[in-house]
């Protein structure tokens, strides 16, 4: 959206440019996932800001993750460009090529270094390149994108979402967890999150990052009311543990066509931003030769 | 059948409908898929629709529905917010033709077989795009060149559920006409948007055009070939002619005589169809010299009721006849268009609403011009004149603002000069004055029989 609509650039300008940077126009290969990957189609599915709102959610609910964020990072000042780098990041690493992912897990593990202190709520130590704290991130995002696809997304099979987490165990390795520590497989990752569950609690600032992501005043003003929807659906797709913890129990589910519908009118927005169709484009033509190799 | 006599057999078919004609038609369609060169051509084939999933991916949650709604609003407002102008335009950009195989399931599915066996000839790649369907060039067992246009498969349901969604549709027309009332707005968009899905309902309305301008000297509507029409499909006569932008640079001569046609084609079909097509663009025209129009795209017709015009002819009357204003604002009132009782001036209403009859306003030549057609379409939706408290456009006649931006705008870029007022007194049921030009002549006698044939 221009800026004299939308001044500053909110969350979906900088969200889109981050995307056409992401996409590569003249790759050197297929990158770590490659066009025939389940990997490729679920991070363009339709449901993608459900899931990385209720990613967002989710990750916060680990007091050591959300102190390292808490301490480390200035995201209240500019959240749009937060939210940007934090979709770029992921984007490169789906879509680009090895160079390109690995170059921006190095700058994510170099940053990681310096992330290190003290929870307040636990009073444990923790750092960011602690491998537990990565695979809980990673595990936070791969379970909101098969839980955002499965509510309001395209059909995955139980074989497709297997895969799904399995691919992205090399997400989790690039970040630098070590090989073989990462769930596998759709159980892998319920087992996962049984275990965890004793280390989370709603810290202070899991429920003010909370409150914030469901208001979300970086948006564009305009798309004000539509993010409430997305909101909803998020919420809706977390686990009945994450809601307890957030007191959403309540919570009322929207309908899979109401979100749908408002998921595409955000998805047409996105289209109108410079690079996105083409890098669309780019991508869907991969995969559909891809599809035809097999 | 292997993939290179494939390419050679559909070359061959190209070639043969090119010799009966609407090769120039294709060369110059409206929106053709080729627009931006080669490379994208070929990269839009390799993302070309393959399956109704695909097309619901495409054009569901919401997407066909923002498309008609920029279409629709680029009709009733002409300040679209200009970041809303920009999505829609490359929504439609985003929008890929059907595979041939998918087309032709659609024609499988409605004509009851292969696209091949139910037409003598098939053009599988298609030669412009509708805005939920394509046009196909085939020609008939019988050897008749027509023009077949294939719904997208699914495209009718997902548009029809989404247009349920009255909150969101709410909250898109703030964001794409802030300045509208967006309650007629939406039950506007849902009934025509509802109409144009069936195709059926757009072929009844052709044959009604082509019926009434049947043996017109200068007005011509394709033949709606029956047989191969069905709720999806529509198969009429291919036209042909030249694009809108090709006749743009014709001699001044040449586009007075095509807007000539224009002008009476639209209200000829006003005052006596009790019809307007809805969709005044300038893709739905067709130019031969000698002021041949060929009219297309009939999906968004409104017609009228008795009751519904007889204000409009009845405000013509006084005003631009009579000159009895007092006679003019009751029928304003009458309409709806005004509330009885404002306490406001006649004066003033008339000075208001003069803009809207300027150009019929005296018998004498008169060119219509961009900033004439602005200025009316500006004053339509006007919500700063002192009127605006007391004004309003009734439902019915929301579609009328396209006479302004669609019929004026394209009168004004032709810079077309004629006695508007004499024409239109030639159309005018209570003056019937008789032919005013050469084509007022030439139509006298098409006009006596249409007359006696209703």
């Amino acid at each position: 959206m221009t800026a004299e609509v939308f001044p500053g650039g909110g969350l979906f300008q900088r969200g889109a440019s981050a995307f056409a940077a992401s996409v590569p126009a003249d790759p050197a290969d297929d990158g770590f996932f490659g066009p025939g990957s389940v990997t490729w189609r679920l991070h363009a599915d339709l449901s993608a800001p459900v899931s990385g709102l209720r990613s967002l959610l989710l990750q916060a609910l680990h007091p050591l993750a959300m102190a390292g964020v808490d301490q480390h990072s200035q995201w209240r000042d500019d959240p749009a460009a937060r939210f940007a780098s934090t979709a770029a990041y992921v984007l490169t690493t789906t879509y680009g090529d090895r160079a390109a992912a690995q170059a921006a897990a190095d700058r994510v593990r170099k940053i990681h270094q310096w992330v290190r202190g003290t929870d307040p709520v636990t009073g444990r130590d923790y750092a960011a390149d602690d491998p537990e704290l990565l695979i809980w991130v990673h595990a936070g995002q791969v379970d909101s994108g098969l839980a955002a696809a499965r509510l309001y997304g395209a059909d995955f099979s139980d074989a497709d979402r297997d895969g799904y987490v399995a691919e992205m165990t090399a997400a989790a390795e690039l970040v630098g967890v070590p090989p073989r520590r990462t769930p596998a497989s759709v159980a892998e990752l319920d087992a996962y999150f049984t275990a965890v569950r004793p280390e989370l609690t709603l810290s202070p600032g899991a429920a003010d990052t909370a409150q914030y992501l469901t208001r979300m005043p970086a948006i564009e003003p305009e798309l004000t009311d539509i993010w409430q929807v997305i909101a909803a659906a998020a919420v809706a797709s977390l686990p009945d543990f994450a809601r307890e913890l957030y007191g959403w129990q309540d919570a009322i589910a929207p309908g899979r066509t109401e979100v749908r519908q408002v998921l595409g009118v955000l998805d047409a927005i996105y289209l109108g931003e410079p690079g996105v169709l083409e890098g669309r484009q780019r991508l869907e033509v991969r995969m559909r030769a891809a599809e035809s190799a097999r | 059948m292997s993939e290179s006599f494939l390419r050679v057999s559909r070359g061959l078919a190209a070639v043969r409908l090119a010799a009966r004609g609407g090769a120039r038609y294709a060369a110059n369609a409206p929106r053709l898929f080729a627009r931006a060169g080669e490379q994208r051509q070929a990269l839009r084939d390799d993302l070309a629709l393959r399956t109704a999933q695909d097309v619901a991916d495409t054009l569901g949650t919401m997407k066909g529905v923002l498309m008609k709604i920029g279409q629709l609003a680029s009709y009733v407002d002409d300040g679209l917010a200009p970041p809303a102008r920009r999505v829609l335009g490359r929504l439609q950009d985003s929008v890929p033709p059907m595979s041939p195989e998918l087309a032709a399931g659609v024609i499988e599915a409605e004509l009851g077989g292969a696209p091949e066996t139910v037409f003598a000839e098939w053009d599988p790649q298609p030669i412009a795009a509708a805005s939920i369907g394509q046009v196909h060039r085939a020609i008939t067992r019988d050897g008749r060149a027509v023009a077949v246009k294939v719904q997208y498969p699914g495209i009718a349901e997902t548009i029809a559920a989404d247009l349920g969604n009255v909150g969101l549709l709410r909250s898109l027309l703030r964001m794409a006409v802030p300045a509208q009332d967006v309650t007629e707005l939406i039950d506007e968009l849902r009934e025509r948007v509802g109409e144009e899905l069936d195709y059926r309902r757009e072929a009844e309305n052709q044959r009604l055009f082509a019926a009434y301008f049947d043996g017109h000297p200068t007005i011509t509507v394709p033949k709606v070939v029956d047989e191969l029409s069905t709720g999806r499909v529509i198969t009429s006569e291919l036209a042909t002619g030249a694009r809108y932008a090709e006749m743009l640079d014709w001699s001044q001569e040449e586009k007075d005589l095509a807007a000539e046609t224009i002008y009476r084609f639209t209200f000829r079909s006003l005052y006596e169809l009790h019809a307007f097509n809805g969709d005044p663009h300038p893709g739905n025209y067709l130019f031969e010299p000698g002021g041949q129009v060929t009219f297309l795209d009939f999906g968004l017709v409104k017609h009228f009721t008795a009751a519904e015009i007889a204000p409009l002819v009845t405000m013509v009357e006084t005003l631009c006849i009579e000159g009895d204003t007092d006679a003019f604002r009751r029928a304003m009132e009458d309409a709806g268009f005004l509330e009885p009782g404002a306490p406001i001036g006649t004066d003033q209403v008339v000075d208001h609403m003069a803009l809207f009859y300027d150009s019929i306003k005296v018998s004498a030549p008169r060119t219509m011009t961009g900033a004439y057609a602005s200025s009316v379409a500006r004053r339509y939706v006007d919500f700063k004149s002192p009127l605006a408290a007391y004004a309003k456009i009734p439902r019915s006649y929301v579609i009328l603002q396209r006479i302004n931006l669609g019929l004026f705008a394209i009168l004004g870029e032709m810079n077309a000069t004629a006695n508007w007022r004499a024409v239109s007194e030639e159309i005018w049921p209570f003056v019937a004055a008789p032919p005013s030009t050469d084509m007022g002549e030439a139509e006298a006698g098409w006009h006596a029989a249409a007359c006696a044939a209703r």
